[in-house]
């Protein structure tokens, strides 16, 4: 985030860049030497330059574009599902009495709950479309929502919300000018631990289930014995992780930076 | 909490003392047994029982395949899975992130390869690993391993950047060797938040094991959970899906209970 804010590049920045980088251009040259020398067999390990090579033919042919955009719409939209039924739902547990005692022990118990392995029975009622999969992701990623925005709205600091009410803030307006606000921070954590669980989810059900999708293009690669595609894949894979991580984190940035 | 604690206090007060506490649990563990009763009247009448079979016939088939010993074997080996997986990671982990906070050298070199895998969700590298390492034990220790490590090493780097200097000034001004100090000092100072680490990786290690099984295995609590919907068996498989759900809770809960018996300088 720094980095941005400085324009000049000097030498000790190419330094520190080349001593963070270094053990990885070591190790990517010691994998193209010897996977070219054939010293591992190619399924297991294949050259580097094959791998970009493919990672290249199925971006420009639009292969990876449009299973990565089948991915995304799934895990998003599950996301988006399970942030605002966990915000409401934890910001009422934490507010609310009786909300608090019908929720918590739900919450409790469904949290530690490995969701992941409603995968076959999520397949057998929705099918293999998009629907399966963008209920089991908001399922999958509810609970750390609910909990973090809980654990976040419960420990709103009781001097605020009596001043506020001392100035004359309603009930509603109490919601929206203080509690939320004061509760962003561990609303948005709660949305960062859900980010990767929507993913794993998505990419759990593509490759059990097919129906398109980077899950589904990596699986396919091993059940062909093209462990090139794979590869590929998994650098497109890497690169929306890191894209979807980052776009969070200037989220995070952009509505925090207050705090 | 507070509020919730009030209302339950005023209601137990009203009743004898040496009934309060199962009253108590009764009062906080109602709403779950609405849940279920509402499931259990809606399995059958809104939907039907094949598809969403009662929590009555789960909880028999539970207790079924616990007492006629089906599950156990799977669930032997699926706890031997995220036992090992843990272990290494642990191990591994704990090395790696005091060995970068106290070294530059050792941060530069590894920093990049933690970068590259930390926005990876670690079930997509379950195909990777099928390649590897085939179908199997291996597979499922390997993505367990995975996803452990990096909260593992986050918790214990940052705690060892923070490692109070005074401590290590006085260990070395009473004479203890360098080489000596990440052993005595640093990792011992960093405990506390090394354990919260671990309580960390304990569900994430349950998730990454039950994708690799269902993904790739032939045994396992999450093969045993495919192969029971395959047959169309989904009593059988709601009722694996409690099993493991409370292997998972228990696991978290015992460690908790484990680490405030154990740990008791914090």
């Amino acid at each position: 985030m720094d980095v941005s804010n400085k324009l000049s590049f000097d030498r000790t920045d190419a330094v520190n860049a080349g001593k963070s980088v270094y053990s990885l251009i070591i190790v990517l040259l010691i994998w193209e030497i010897v996977t070219q020398l054939g010293m591992i067999h190619y399924y297991f390990l294949p050259p580097l330059s094959d791998i970009l090579v493919r990672f290249f033919e199925m971006t420009v042919d639009g292969t990876l574009i449009y299973h990565g955009y089948l991915t995304v719409r799934r895990a998003l939209v599950g996301l988006v599902i399970a942030c605002t039924l966990g915000i409401v739902i934890g910001v009422l547990t934490a507010r609310n009495r009786i909300a608090s005692w019908f929720f918590d022990p739900i919450i409790e118990v469904g949290y530690p709950v490995p969701v992941i392995a409603l995968v076959p029975v999520f397949l057998f009622w929705f099918g293999t479309g998009d629907l399966s999969k963008i209920v089991l992701v908001a399922i999958g990623c509810f609970w750390p929502v609910a909990i973090n925005v809980r654990n976040a709205t419960r420990d709103v600091d009781e001097n605020l919300i009596w001043s506020a009410r001392m100035m004359g803030t309603s009930d509603r307006q109490l919601l929206r000018r203080v509690i939320v606000p004061a509760s962003a921070p561990g609303i948005i954590s709660g949305i960062q631990i859900a980010l990767p669980i929507s993913l794993i989810i998505t990419f759990v059900f593509e490759m059990v289930a097919g129906g398109g999708g980077l899950g589904h293009i990596e699986i396919q690669g091993v059940r062909t014995f093209d462990s090139v595609q794979v590869y590929a894949t998994l650098i497109a894979i890497m690169i929306l992780g890191f894209a979807l991580d980052r776009g969070l984190r200037q989220v995070r940035f952009r509505l925090l930076n207050w705090t | 909490m507070s509020y919730a604690n009030l209302r339950l206090a005023d209601v137990e007060e009203t009743v004898p003392e040496s009934i309060q506490r199962p009253v108590r649990f009764l009062l906080e563990w109602i709403p779950l047994f609405i849940v279920i009763g509402f499931w259990e009247f809606a399995s059958g009448v809104f939907v039907p029982s094949v598809v969403l079979p009662p929590p009555s016939e789960v909880a028999s088939v539970t207790w079924e395949l616990l007492v006629s010993g089906d599950v156990l074997p799977h669930l032997q080996i699926s706890l031997f899975r995220v036992g090992v997986g843990l272990a290494l990671s642990i191990s591994i982990g704990v090395l790696l992130g005091v060995g970068m906070a106290r070294s530059d050298p050792v941060e530069d070199f590894f920093e990049v390869f933690l970068a590259l895998i930390y926005p990876i969700p670690k079930a997509a590298l379950v195909p990777l690993a099928i390649l590897w390492l085939g179908v199997g034990t291996e597979t499922a220790v390997l993505i367990v391993f995975l996803a452990c490590l990096l909260p593992i090493v986050l918790n214990s780097y940052n705690s060892a950047r923070d490692v109070d200097q005074n401590l290590i000034w006085s260990a070395q001004m009473m004479g203890m060797p360098s080489w000596k100090i990440p052993l005595k000092v640093v990792i011992p100072a960093t405990i506390p938040s090394i354990l919260t680490g671990i309580r960390q990786a304990i569900p994430i290690a349950f998730i990454a094991l039950v994708s690799a099984e269902l993904i790739a295995s032939n045994e396992g609590v999450g093969f045993e959970i495919l192969r029971y919907s395959e047959v169309g068996a989904y009593t059988h498989m709601f009722a694996v899906l409690v099993i493991i759900s409370a292997a998972a809770f228990f696991a978290v809960r015992g460690y908790e209970w484990l680490e405030q018996k154990v740990v008791r300088w914090t």
